[in-house]
């Protein structure tokens, strides 16, 4: 038995040899493969959620996302719903659009904001959306703010 | 819808819901059922007396709701109310029950003074601090609970309303079950060591949450 | 081979670099790509670092010490790891700060301490609670995957000996606690040691129920010398001040007056989780209580508490144990000593830390000398 464990125990030691020479050559690609491969997303509350709909207008388009909503009591992010304009070269002076969220064909939402100082106004017409008056980032769920090529607003829900 | 199909649904909608109930639960749970140190039919009795505190306070919090009219998807201010005194609760309780772990008896001084009699409450609270525990968790209005809530009111009586809600909890708290393995974890004494700071450490968080949430509740009055 | 017994007389030159020679061969392998880099200051960086790393191992086979000389590494990795970090934030963006719109695309580099508390989370929910990119991007080279990638092979190759030669924080405090002659501060209370592993508990358990890294948001020294959320309200003026008095405290004063490796031993999360794989490893440290007296100058040399009365009695380290070798340094008797797990106590220690310290140290060159290299080569692009 003595001998069997220490034979184990060496062979675990040159084993650790041989990781570490597989390591940059394998190892590494094939574990970043397989967190690849788990399916994990980044938590809604930092990506902004799925996309729902795309929203065509004229040189521009607005990618409305999935509403975020509270998913534990303790959770310090209220539910909201992300938009973005996209692409914000290409964007008006001033943005104000009506913005139908959940696709019956009503708007839920009027949002105004001028892309240079970033003031967003955001007027619900449906219940269950808050309004917004705010030039930058209040909390990660009430914000305006430019992301890579595009300008993400977000609305908290009531 | 007959009773056996609602239990059904309440069932069914429990158990997807249980995640959620046992990742919010298991801050207070996990290190209260730690620090006793019992084995797994002890460990099972502290489970069961947690999950009985948290039954009561969803049914009595329903019980409350259906009574005086309200629906269970509050107000946000009211949710921010509710939320707040949960977490104050919780980080007294959790400090009481803290403060009452040791490694051994300590002789309480004849003279009652303060610590003394802070030891002895501390000593009493003991007993039923997994209940209590359980009792404000249950309180809070986790989203499922709401979920529930509101579909428990469309049935037409409370006795249906309450059998909705006790089927609901019961798949949720299949989910709890595996906490019984923490029996392990006994025979290590420094478990009780690392459980007592861990308390400690939740219920400062549990008190800065309350702080800061009832602060915004007057703040905004 | 020679075994070591009470303070042996350095090995030859001629044993020393032949021993020396595959991690050479390996540093050379593993900074060739730099080497071959247009301009001069990568070449000198990476050559620099090189030599470096081959004196360095060079020493601790003639010498038969590994504590020393490893700290040397460890303090280098722990300084200029910031000062990389900070020169590519501010050349990035002007600031340490994060704003949001970096945390919204997904440009937050993500940090192996993220690792216990994303777990719980990522199992009941599917998500990663983290505002980064699983996989890398031309803004965010600092990937998830990549980074649990590579922590996995690191927790196969080291276990916990990660502290001692992949942490890129710990050389920090780690250069403080050397700085004094000898401790002002002697006695610790020994229930301190259990922290880590309430702070993990109460991380992992929080994290799961707000859906955050709580040790990020809330505890983490690190943050001073890395970066952190803006200051936008109190709320993160109150976190910056929690992040500044622990990096004082923790990091710089307590080391100094302990010579301890205090934030490691008292609040780490991620070294009490790393703990875990300790008994994965194939090496670790034993007292050979048969030549053991005790004077208990291993318990006095041990940076993190990690050897106490019962170890001395067991014969074996707390399971803190970083395998840093400044027992094994420390002891004149011999008594403690490297060992393969499985094999007998006391013969073939010093192939034993031979071997350890061909996989740690060939860890250490692959992942601290590129960040030594990394920031050699910004100092000395102000140079050349």
């Amino acid at each position: 038995m003595k001998r069997w464990r220490a034979i184990l125990g060496n062979t675990g030691a040159v084993a650790t040899l041989a990781v570490l020479l597989a390591a940059p050559f394998f190892l590494y690609g094939w574990f970043q493969n397989g967190v690849a491969a788990l399916h994990l997303r980044i938590d809604p509350q930092y990506s902004g959620g799925e996309v729902a709909r795309v929203i065509q207008r004229d040189g521009y388009q607005v990618v409305v996302r999935k509403p975020v909503p509270r998913r534990s009591p303790l959770q310090r992010v209220d539910p909201f719903v992300q938009m973005t304009w996209t692409p914000a070269a290409r964007l008006p002076a001033q943005v104000s659009d009506e913005i139908d969220l959940d696709g019956d064909g009503r708007p839920d939402l009027l949002v105004s904001f001028d892309t240079a100082h970033l003031k967003l106004d955001v007027t619900p017409r449906t219940p269950g959306y808050r309004p917004v008056h705010t030039a930058g980032v209040v909390s990660f769920s009430e914000l305006i703010a430019r992301v890579n090529d595009g300008i993400v607003v977000r609305v908290p829900l009531r | 819808m007959p009773a056996g199909g609602l239990a059904t649904e309440a069932l069914l909608l429990g158990i997807s819901s249980g995640p959620v109930c046992l990742a919010s639960c298991s801050p207070v749970l996990l290190p209260v059922l730690a620090a006793e140190r019992k084995s797994v039919s002890g460990t099972g009795a502290l489970l069961a007396q947690f999950l009985g505190g948290r039954l009561a306070g969803y049914l009595g919090f329903a019980c409350l709701a259906w009574l005086l009219g309200l629906s269970l998807n509050l107000e946000p201010r009211a949710r921010i109310l509710v939320y707040g005194l949960c977490d104050a609760g919780l980080a007294a309780l959790l400090s009481a029950y803290a403060f009452g772990l040791r490694a051994a008896p300590e002789k309480s001084c004849e003279h009652g003074c303060p610590a003394s009699r802070a030891r002895r409450f501390s000593d009493r609270y003991h007993t039923f601090a997994p209940v209590s525990l359980g009792f404000v968790s249950g309180l809070t209005l986790c989203p499922p609970f709401v979920a529930a809530g509101v579909r428990a009111a469309e049935t037409s009586s409370l006795p249906l309303a309450l059998l909705f809600f006790a089927f609901f909890f019961v798949g949720t708290s299949v989910w709890f079950l595996p906490s019984v393995s923490l029996a392990v974890v006994q025979r290590f004494a420094a478990v009780a060591v690392v459980a007592r700071f861990t308390l400690f450490l939740l219920a400062a968080w549990y008190g800065y949450a309350a702080v800061i949430i009832l602060g915004r509740y007057f703040l905004h009055a | 081979m020679p075994e070591r017994t009470l303070r042996a007389a350095p090995r030859s030159w001629a044993k020393s670099l032949l021993l020396t020679l595959p991690i050479l061969l390996w540093s050379l392998l593993m900074f060739s790509r730099a080497m071959m880099q247009p301009g001069r200051a990568p070449k000198l960086a990476a050559a620099v670092t090189l030599l470096f790393m081959v004196a360095l191992f060079f020493q601790m086979v003639r010498t038969f010490q590994t504590y020393r000389w490893r700290r040397y590494f460890f303090v280098a990795v722990g300084f200029l790891f910031p000062i990389g970090f900070i020169w590519d934030l501010i050349a990035l963006r002007g600031s340490m700060s994060i704003p949001v719109e970096r945390m919204l695309s997904g440009d937050t580099p993500f940090c192996f301490m993220v690792i216990p508390m994303m777990i719980v989370p990522a199992a009941l929910f599917g998500t990663i609670v983290f505002p980064g990119s699983i996989l890398a991007t031309a803004s965010n080279p600092h990937a998830i995957a990549a980074m649990v990638a590579l922590w996995m092979c690191a927790t196969l190759l080291l276990g916990k000996a990660w502290c001692s030669y992949g942490c890129f924080f710990g050389g920090i405090e780690e250069g403080f606690a050397a700085v004094a002659k000898k401790p002002r501060i002697k006695k610790l209370d020994p229930r301190l040691r259990w922290m880590p592993w309430a702070v993990l508990a109460a991380v992992v358990l929080l994290s799961a129920a707000l859906l955050e890294p709580v040790y990020c948001t809330w505890l983490c020294p690190f943050k001073t010398v890395t970066e952190y959320m803006q200051v936008r309200s109190f709320e993160t003026a109150f976190q910056a001040a929690i992040f500044v008095v622990l990096f004082l405290g923790l990091v710089v004063v307590l080391p100094l007056l302990t010579k301890k490796r205090t934030q490691c031993s008292f609040l780490c999360p991620f070294g009490a989780f790393q703990s875990l794989f300790n008994k994965t490893s194939a090496f670790d440290v034993r007292i050979d209580r048969a030549r053991c007296r005790p004077c208990v100058l291993c318990e006095k040399a041990c940076p993190t508490l990690s050897i106490g009365a019962e170890s001395l009695e067991s014969g074996q380290p707390r399971l803190s144990c970083m395998k840093c070798g400044a027992c094994v340094d420390a002891c004149v008797r011999g008594a403690a000593v490297w060992h393969i797990r499985g094999t007998e106590v006391g013969p073939s220690a010093e192939r034993a830390r031979l071997m350890h310290l061909y996989s740690a140290w060939g860890f250490a060159v692959l992942f601290g000398g590129s960040i030594i290299a990394n920031t050699l080569e910004k100092l000395f692009g102000l140079l050349v």
